[in-house]
């Protein structure tokens, strides 16, 4: 039973945790709460649909192709929609949701709303304590692993990641030492959005895509980065850790209420926020308290 | 006798008359009623009283996010609370007549409004509204998880309905919305020397240190905009239960609750007449797309392009434009006056610097 | 960057945006439909971007070609052609949408009968504005409430009739005669003399009473329950609920995924070789894009569906194998808009008139051979009223399973009849095509290797 829940609950963080890091990236250096991360995620989804499954391409170079693509969507959709309005924060929310529902629509247009399979990297499944997981959930969770490093060294020892980090702690200060801010935006919108990328590539195969996906991913991504702190990513890592440790607890403890693992992620969000409200490792400012 | 009527009169012309984006309410609300009279197809009727019944749904959250900035992303869960009240009571208790199930309903959401307004006193920003959005789902997997008591996903059915005839269910909800809009913007018009909620939210939505700096309990009135957003949002969710006949959990989708935000921003965030405006416009383009073949197809793609094109150019809001064309405020005595006058209707002082 | 920020800037967008408003609404309102006298409109209405509404469309207007093209419907000596029209209802993303498509169909279309359907409760919803409008929907979505509630207001709700899904007793029924079935091959083949049964049930009112009858039928199969697990419909990743029920020992998963949850379910239990035989009812089993779907991992599922490629009636091969050549995809449950369309003009021939009332009293007598069996209605007085007749000769559903990439029958199998109904009738039925249910091999592998329970 125990074991059951840690290897589940290790596999389905993993996954939430390369879900979240993107999101939790770009709004940490811009501020952007960007509701259309996720649609990018299925953007880039169906992008490999089309290329792997239509057109028959090999998975590995489609996966690139269409993160490159999905990329340059994301830059070319921040340039257009997000980057004039970046001062308005609520303005910045809508105009994301109603981006992801453009795309969405756009998706239900073309494709229908039927789930469709991407092709895995490989089938198979490897047996740990009495607990079947399969080789693309292992995968998803290396690929984790591997992101969270080396974005962490790209933070902390490139030009590129002081710049961000100079950007994330004071805009303006970054920008009188010389640092080319809209710059630094942009490639922070281009890394998030390959975050989105290699996430869905990893991901998809075992969530099957379809123009809806988005919905679900979104709240999980936003709880889990609202409950470790907005602006840290460490704090989002853990906190998708911690809520795929309740759902699969509520799965496992309580078959019969394994259609509550949603909303109970979402209730344990809820009662630390109260106790904690910046989240777990978040950043306030003694003077915003009230 | 006649002192009063003609005292009336001046009070109708001074407050509407003269103020051109008055105007344009006054017209657009005898066109509202008017409606049956041009056209009597059912889908019309259909489309327009659900239209009635959003625009009470966005202004709920335009009071609570245009005038107090705590955004709501979880706004379908008055909505929804309030319907599926009036559902079970209506089932339970035959004959109950609408207008106390739609005031119970109301009641209910404003509790549970205010049971969520609670952990959001603590919170700021970005994380008042990602809280807010898991509210609904929250109340969904509650009532998932009482199937026997609210139907479970297929919902409940045998509500009463408000009337026996088409026409006299959208009279009915028209005039409950032109009610509720009428009371929402006196409660938060800042101008207003009797009631001061409205300058108060203002306050408190431009700098709520200050606010409290000047001895205003922002608590107090946080606590209170969502308990007013929560009861109007029930009143919309009582009607819309009467006049489907049925509830089920779509009422406390997440899409739903975006819905209310973007019809919103479309007409002008913080004030209530642009959510009523972004509704028609919007609600109504996307309904009557649906006549065409082709536009059947395309209308929510469409309706997210419109949106973006508005949230990039006009993010203000639609309404805000159209009152800069139409009217001009004057320096000295900040009266409303029409745009064409050169001199203030009030103080005389000239509208415009000239050369 | 060009900026938009002056005034002319101002006035060009808004003409723009208003042009395109008005000329769009003015093109929708004026193209109206021309309703012209000797046509018999039949609305369809349904999720139209999902794989299942366009099984309804297909179904139905495969009907309404070989109509037409036999000669239409003779009504008092007239002949009318059958017109179909289209209406996505969205009824997966907005119920308003659903009840204003079903309106619009009705008093604007003008359509005379109406077939479709797919989630409950916008069908729920759209029950009220036929029983305003008085027009006959022959509809679908599987839960006793709909038809319940035509037992216990008649008047205004019986122009709804349900030919498209049975109801939660009698997929029960079904689902534990294919428990019985694979209860006995485990006995035999593994020498478990209890099996244990796992529950993955949806969380929807049609599966609330699924446990309960399993806790009375399976001690007398004599199988146990292992757990009942509840899903959510729309749940992405169920491999925590698979290990969870592989952990409690099952040797038969009993499930109800009504839902896009049930592709997860069918690639992620093969793919992780859970060591249980499946019984239930997988909303895409049926489909012939299931195999490529799961990468063919749903090898030996078992699943059932109302209809199957074996000769359930003289109507089913012929209709299965046009079905294939026309659309590409196998028939299943909802392209009983097909049969619909032929009650219909029975039932408007035999009435000779297309007057509602009249219609709906010649379709409640309905009594002819469909594609999937004999079709018939509960009368007025049954606790189901206007729900399709189960039973031997009539609906029965058929149980398939996936064998080497094709999709076999293997139930009814003429012996194994357990159900809520109790409805013996079903012993002997048989049909032709029907082949033997297969363990999956690796569960075999998996149970001999244990001393099993």
């Amino acid at each position: 039973m125990i074991e059951l829940i840690i290897i589940n609950g290790l596999v389905y963080g993993g996954v939430y945790a390369v879900l979240t890091l993107g999101f939790s990236l770009v709004f940490g250096v811009a501020k952007l709460l960007n509701l259309a991360y996720t649609a990018y995620y299925m953007i880039c989804g169906f992008i490999i649909f089309v290329l792997a499954t239509i057109l028959g391409v090999d998975l590995i170079p489609s996966i690139i192709v269409a993160i490159l693509i999905t990329c340059l969507l994301g830059m070319i959709s921040y340039e257009v929609c997000l980057a004039r309005v970046k001062e308005h924060e609520v303005t910045v929310l809508i105009i994301s949701v109603a981006l992801a529902i453009l795309f969405q629509e756009l998706f239900l247009l073309i494709f229908g709303g039927d789930y469709r399979r991407i092709p895995p990297f490989v089938t198979g499944f490897l047996e740990i304590a009495g607990v079947r997981v399969t080789y693309q959930h292992f995968i998803a969770i290396g690929i984790c692993l591997i992101t969270l490093i080396s974005v962490g060294l790209l933070l902390s020892k490139t030009k590129l990641g002081y710049a961000i980090r100079a950007v994330a702690q004071d805009r303006e200060i970054a920008n009188l030492m010389g640092i080319n801010v809209d710059r630094v935006y942009i490639l922070t919108m281009v890394i998030s959005v390959a975050l989105a990328g290699i996430a869905c590539a990893v991901v998809s195969p075992i969530f099957m895509v379809h123009p809806l996906m988005w919905v679900h991913s979104l709240i999980i991504v936003l709880a889990a980065a609202v409950l470790g702190g907005l602006g840290s990513i460490r704090g989002s890592v853990i906190a998708a850790f911690i809520l795929a440790f309740t759902e699969v607890a509520v799965v496992t403890l309580v078959p019969g209420g394994s259609f509550l693992r949603g909303a109970v992620s979402l209730g344990v969000m809820i009662v630390v926020l109260i106790v904690k409200p910046e989240g777990l490792f978040g950043i306030v400012f003694e003077e915003e308290r009230l | 006798m006649t002192n009063y009527i003609f005292w009336l009169y001046h009070v109708f012309r001074e407050q509407i008359l003269d103020i051109p984006g008055r105007v344009i309410a006054l017209v657009f609300f005898i066109l509202i009623l008017l409606l049956p009279l041009i056209t009597k197809e059912p889908i019309v009727l259909r489309i327009f009283t659900f239209a009635a019944i959003f625009a009470i749904y966005a202004a709920s959250w335009d009071l609570l996010a245009g005038f107090t900035g705590q955004v709501n992303l979880g706004h379908a869960l008055f909505f929804g609370a309030s319907a599926y009240t009036v559902g079970l009571l209506s089932i339970h208790f035959h004959n109950l007549p609408p207008w106390f199930a739609v005031s119970a309903g109301s009641v209910a959401a404003v509790m549970l409004g205010l049971l969520a307004g609670l952990p959001a006193l603590r919170l700021r920003g970005f994380y008042l509204s990602l809280v807010t959005l898991s509210f609904p789902v929250i109340l969904s997997g509650f009532i998932l998880l009482f199937h026997e008591l609210t139907g479970g996903e297929v919902g409940l059915y045998g509500i009463r309905p408000l009337s026996n005839s088409r026409i006299i269910d959208y009279y009915i909800i028209n005039l409950i919305m032109i009610f509720s809009v009428l009371v929402m913007w006196k409660l938060t018009d800042a101008r207003s020397k009797i009631i001061r909620l409205g300058v108060i939210l203002a306050a408190i939505r431009e700098d709520e240190i200050a606010a409290r700096a000047s001895g205003i309990q922002t608590t107090k009135y946080k606590l209170l905009s969502f308990a007013i957003s929560g009861f109007f949002g029930g009143v919309a969710g009582g009607i819309y239960a009467h006049f489907m006949r049925t509830v089920g959990p779509s009422v406390l989708e997440m899409t739903f609750s975006f819905e209310a935000i973007l019809w919103t921003i479309l007409g002008g965030m913080g004030t209530i007449y642009g959510s009523v405006t972004g509704v028609y416009i919007l609600y109504l383009f996307v309904e009557f797309l649906r006549f065409h073949p082709i536009g059947e197809q395309i209308r929510f793609v469409l309706f997210a392009i419109i949106m973006i094109l508005f949230l990039l150019f006009m993010p203000q809001g639609i309404c805000v434009w159209v009152r800069h064309k139409i009217e001009i405020q004057c320096r000295r005595c900040k009266i409303i006056n029409l745009v064409t006058r050169h001199y203030c209707r009030s103080c005389g002082a000239p509208l415009r610097l000239e050369r | 960057m060009i900026t938009f920020y002056n005034k002319k800037n101002d006035w060009f967008k808004v003409i723009l945006i208003s042009l395109l408003f008005s000329t769009v609404t003015t093109l929708a309102y004026a193209s109206q439909p021309v309703s012209t006298l000797k046509k018999i409109k039949i609305g369809v209405i349904g999720p139209m971007k999902f794989g299942v509404g366009q099984q309804e469309w297909w179904g139905a207007k495969i009907a309404a070609d070989e109509i037409n093209g036999a000669g239409g419907v003779v009504v008092k000596g007239v002949k009318h052609e059958i017109e179909l029209v289209k209406a996505d209802s969205n009824e997966t993303k907005s119920t308003t949408d659903a009840v204003n498509a079903m309106e619009k169909l009705i008093t604007f279309d003008k359509v005379n009968f109406v077939t479709g359907g797919y989630v409950a409760e916008p069908v729920l919803a759209m029950q009220e504005v036929i029983a305003d409008s008085k027009v006959i929907y022959i509809g679908g979505a599987g839960t006793q409430m709909l038809t319940e509630r035509v037992a216990k207001n008649y008047n205004r709700y019986k122009y709804y009739f349900r030919n498209i899904h049975s109801n939660e007793t009698m997929f029960s029924s079904v689902i534990f005669s294919l428990i019985d079935m694979e209860v006995e091959k485990i006995r035999t083949e593994l020498g478990i003399s209890k099996p244990r049964v796992a529950f993955l049930l949806d969380k929807i009112q049609a599966c609330e009473v699924m446990p309960e009858i399993g806790r009375t039928l399976l001690p007398k199969m004599g199988a146990e329950i292992a757990g009942v697990w509840r899903t959510s419909m729309r749940a992405d990743d169920l491999s925590a609920e698979l290990t969870a029920i592989k952990a409690s020992g099952a040797h038969i998963i009993y499930h109800f995924l009504a839902g896009p949850s049930a592709t997860v379910f069918s690639k992620q239990w093969g793919e992780l070789r859970i060591p249980a035989a499946t019984a239930g009812y997988n909303n895409e089993l049926p489909w012939k894009r299931h195999w490529k779907d799961t990468n063919g991992m749903c090898e030996y599922e078992v699943g059932f569906c109302n209809i199957g490629r074996t000769e359930m009636t003289y109507k089913t091969i012929p209709f299965f194998d046009k079905f294939l050549r026309e659309t590409g995809e196998y028939p299943t449950d909802h392209s009983s808009t097909y049969d619909n369309v032929y009650i219909l003009k029975e039932a408007v021939e035999r009435a000779g008139t297309l007057e509602t009332e009249a219609v709906l009293g010649e379709l409640e007598k309905t009594n002819s051979i469909g594609t999937r069996g004999r079709i018939a209605f509960y009368p007025r007085g049954h606790k189901w009223p206007h729900d399709k007749v189960f039973g031997a000769e009539y609906d029965t559903q058929v149980g398939v399973q996936w064998q080497k990439g094709s999709l076999m029958v293997v139930w009814p199998d003429g012996r194994h009849v357990v159900g809520g109904l109790d409805d013996k009738s079903m012993i002997g039925v048989k049909y032709k095509g029907t082949v033997d249910y297969k363990l999956p091999p690796w569960m075999v592998e998996y149970w001999k290797g244990k001393t099993g329970k």
